[in-house]
């Protein structure tokens, strides 16, 4: 999967489940301060990614991650670690 | 005259309070505590003694400064605390507000920062209590769902640190987060203090120009299954967030 399959796949979620704009999406987007994301938010996000990903997200991954682009990086840097 | 005369009396009580307060916890916390926990191993008991200690001293505190003449209150609902495995939300205008939800109830559990259970001065009372003892995350909210079902009832003020003066009550949605994970209705009292006194960055001798009236009311259940039936979690909790703030809101008028 492309950084920009993962973005479109991120971005769907986003606004299916957490009801975000999606033009508030944008890769410089701060997960805390610009989309309002909790702790408790990015947990249930790393869910909804596990059969996408194909493995387990571990939380420590999302707790250096501040924005939309730091996720799309961590997920793919995670799918291509074999 | 005697508005100064009463001015410089309630300085001074106040002053007298808060030591009774700090000299107070660390008896508990330094010679109480250590003796319960010697004495009683199994953590439970030893928990449930050591909040119904706490307790005592918050209900002795509020007896003490309304004598001193500091404070005055009016409390209603009360029965409504007397069950188990309750999930109080309230709202938080002043320092003393968890002194006095304490003090109305026996079994009380709250959320503490971590910070408490490493400095000296209140391990003693962070490991007798058993209080909730994490910062962030879903293992508080786990721990928060945990302890109402082992029957605690469960203090938490949403807002998560007091009221700014003249501000807005604006909630954290971890509350909204244990109600919806853990299917609890909510407890919720609404707390007001007037004159405005102990607000947040107000040191302690500034003291309003009268003493203050506390009105506690503690409400009606409030459902949380209209929320968690129509939306996934992560927007049940949102929305639940919101209706509380509203909800609060109201409370100040």
């Amino acid at each position: 999967m492309s950084r920009e399959e993962i973005f479109e796949k991120l971005s769907s979620v986003l606004q299916e489940s957490f009801e975000i704009k999606s033009d508030a999406i944008r890769p410089d987007a701060r997960l805390r301060e610009d989309l309002d994301l909790d702790s408790i938010d990015a947990v249930d996000l790393m869910v909804q990614f596990r059969p996408i990903v194909g493995k387990k997200l571990q939380p420590e991954v999302f707790k250096s991650v501040k924005t939309v682009d730091d996720v799309v990086n961590a997920m793919h840097d995670l799918m291509n670690s074999n | 005259m005697s508005r100064m005369l009463d001015h410089i009396w309630r300085v001074c009580a106040t002053g007298f309070s808060f030591a009774v307060f700090g000299i107070g916890g660390l008896i508990l916390g330094m010679v109480i505590f250590p003796l319960l926990s010697l004495g009683i191993r199994e953590t439970r008991e030893k928990n449930r003694l050591a909040r119904l200690a706490i307790h005592h001293s918050f209900r002795f505190f509020i007896g003490l400064m309304r004598l001193l003449g500091l404070l005055s209150y009016d409390i209603s609902g009360i029965e409504r605390l007397n069950r188990r495995g309750l999930l109080i939300l309230a709202n938080h205008p002043t320092l003393i507000d968890v002194v006095f939800l304490i003090s109305l109830v026996p079994n009380a559990n709250c959320i503490v920062k971590s910070d408490l259970a490493h400095n000296p001065f209140t391990r003693g009372q962070v490991r007798a209590t058993g209080y909730i003892c994490n910062d962030t995350g879903v293992e508080l909210v786990n721990d928060c769902v945990a302890a109402l079902r082992s029957g605690d009832n469960l203090i938490i003020f949403p807002e998560g640190t007091r009221t700014p003066v003249d501000g807005k009550i604006v909630l954290k949605r971890g509350s909204a987060h244990v109600a919806i994970n853990g299917m609890r209705p909510i407890t919720p009292v609404r707390i007001s203090c007037k004159p405005r006194s102990l607000t947040k960055g107000l040191p302690w001798w500034q003291i309003p120009p009268t003493s203050v009236h506390f009105t506690i009311s503690v409400q009606e259940d409030i459902l949380v299954n209209k929320f968690s039936e129509k939306d996934n979690p992560v927007l049940a909790s949102r929305r639940l967030t919101e209706y509380l703030e509203s909800y609060f809101r109201l409370s100040k008028a």
